[in-house]
């Protein structure tokens, strides 16, 4: 069905939706990110991503299994391979059926998660944590050979759905790219077109700098140096009904922002990466 | 008077995904004339819960028993929400024997559908009565939590549209009553009732809300989406009504949604 609005396509088990992430293995990861939390990067992206394809399951559970509204490839790139990222089962795979990825997690484990108590305070609770992702970091930051991995995924999926909701791509990064200027495959990847737009390209710098975060910006002027505003030239603009619900978030974006945040730290994280995937209407 | 209804599930989706419920009591015959009051009640569970499809057939059997026994609970929000959250009683125990099937045929709970059931399900919630006299004026009285509409028709007019009369009312995020709410003061803030007289030959629909909002669009353009229904209804034939769902569905008239329609004719 063509829409006259881009990014409105409706996202059914008949016409399912794709992310790919592009998560940076490189040596760098082991570095503590930015904010009061010092983690390591490498243990934030992972435990992000294991998150967001938990809440994505629970989100598109029926009562007969995981509906297949989407599906997820998690593409490493580092020092000594590009290539899926996921471990268990599914080590190997690309683009994943979501009802897959739910039932076929490396492991569950027992974590203790903080609640509200209703009064001000906090009371520690035992969840159970799917992963599919452990966190790595090893060697250089291959960014071309990541992109040239996520465009052939993205061909091959607007090659076989055409009117769908067009593959949103985010790449999880903290360093310069060592394998060449990443801005023309960001660029090529962007030219693969589904009938309700073009596909999406994302960038989240995580860093351990002291510099000022930037979220959603519509304009390179703020950005402190060339790796920054390299990235921000190589996002998609956010379509509408992204940055509706970013501003919902309480997050300031204008009709130009594009896709990118520099200099994230935890929140900023799982907040792109829920902004990033939000579908606007499953069926 | 005679009562109709016609259901179909969101294109993509087989019959038994269908998350509309609807009741008529007594039951629904199309050929058949009642002259005692008639109940309907339709509600419509929320896409994005858990089982919301067996929820919103519990709350119009839960509604219907409480209209049943008291007619009084459509009259005011405070007594509907108080039948609201009654019917939201049989939910634990279904819940209980459903838990307990899925582990007997081999299909334990999975991890990712127990955040959705711990939530509990959602649904839009609307019941009305039909109460005929023997002057051949019937009075009606509904209730409504969410955006399930009545319609009240009289020949070329739309004389009530309740709880919505504004197609551009519609949106994603409707009043939608939870299985575990027991707040009932909450549940009548979100309640709207209505009530009237009818004369025989007027027509009244009750739609979930894809068909409701095409409804309005329609009547709001100057037609009369009553007669287009009724001609299905009173055809009585569910797949003629699918195939003109799929083309107005394709056109992009009404949205892919499940679709609830019952059909109150008063002659």
């Amino acid at each position: 069905m063509t829409t006259a609005v881009p990014y409105t396509a409706e996202i059914s088990r008949a016409t399912p939706a794709c992310f790919v992430f592009l998560v940076d293995q490189s040596a760098s990861m082991e570095d503590p990110i930015g904010g009061p939390a010092r983690q390591r990067k490498a243990d934030v992206v992972a435990d992000a991503l294991n998150r967001l394809l938990t809440e994505l399951s629970v989100k598109c559970a029926k009562e007969e299994g995981v509906r297949d509204y989407f599906h997820v490839a998690v593409i490493g790139y580092g020092h000594t391979s590009v290539g899926s990222a996921f471990t268990g089962p599914l080590a190997g795979r690309d683009l994943v059926p979501l009802s897959q990825v739910a039932d076929r997690p490396a492991r569950v484990e027992d974590r203790v998660k903080k609640f509200p108590d209703g009064a001000g305070g906090l009371v520690e609770s035992r969840v159970k944590f799917p992963v599919w992702i452990d966190p790595v970091a090893n060697g250089g930051t291959p960014m071309c050979r990541a992109l040239a991995q996520a465009d052939a995924l993205v061909a091959d999926w607007v090659a076989r759905h055409p009117a769908g909701f067009p593959p949103i791509v985010l790449n999880l990064t903290d360093g310069e790219s060592t394998d060449g200027d990443p801005l023309e495959a960001a660029l090529a990847l962007q030219r693969h077109v589904s009938a309700d737009g073009a596909a999406l390209l994302f960038n989240l710098h995580v860093s351990g700098s002291a510099a000022i975060p930037v979220t959603f910006p519509d304009s390179p002027a703020a950005l402190p140096d060339t790796y920054a505003r390299a990235l921000f030239e190589m996002s998609s603009p956010l379509p509408q009904h992204m940055r509706f619900y970013a501003l919902q978030q309480g997050i300031a974006c204008t009709d130009l922002s594009r896709g990118f945040a520099y200099n994230a730290d935890i929140t900023t994280v799982v907040q792109f990466l829920d902004i990033g995937t939000r579908a606007t209407d499953l069926r | 008077m005679f009562t109709t209804a016609l259901r179909a599930p969101k294109l993509g989706s087989a019959e038994a995904e269908c998350e509309d419920a609807h009741l008529v009591l007594p039951a629904e015959a199309p050929d058949t004339w009642r002259t005692e009051p008639v109940l309907v009640a339709v509600a419509d569970g929320a896409s994005e819960s858990l089982l919301s499809g067996p929820w919103a057939a519990l709350l119009t059997t839960g509604l219907l028993a409480h209209v049943a026994a008291d007619p009084r609970a459509l009259d005011a929000p405070e007594a509907f929400a108080d039948a609201l959250a009654r019917a939201g009683l049989a939910w634990r125990p279904w819940l209980a024997d459903y838990v307990a099937r899925r582990e007997a045929a081999g299909r334990p709970i999975a991890w990712y559908e127990q955040p959705g059931l711990d939530r509990g399900p959602h649904a839009t919630a609307l019941a009305a009565r039909f109460a005929p006299d023997a002057d051949g004026r019937t009075t009606w009285a509904a209730a409504a939590l969410g955006d399930s509409c009545l319609f009240h028709t009289r020949g070329a007019d739309l004389l009530h549209a309740f709880p919505l009369a504004d197609a551009g009312a519609f949106d994603s995020s409707p009043g939608l009553v939870n299985a575990l709410t027991t707040d009932t003061a909450l549940l009548a803030r979100h309640t709207r009732t209505a009530s009237g007289a009818a004369e025989q030959g007027d027509q009244f629909f009750l739609c979930t809300d894809a068909l409701a909002a095409w409804f309005l669009r329609e009547a709001e353009r100057g037609g009369a989406p009553w007669d287009l229904l009724a001609e299905h209804t009173r055809g009585g034939d569910p797949e003629r009504f699918a195939a003109w769902l799929e083309a107005a569905r394709a056109a992009g008239e009404v949205r892919n949604d499940d679709v609830t329609l019952v059909h109150v004719d008063l002659g």
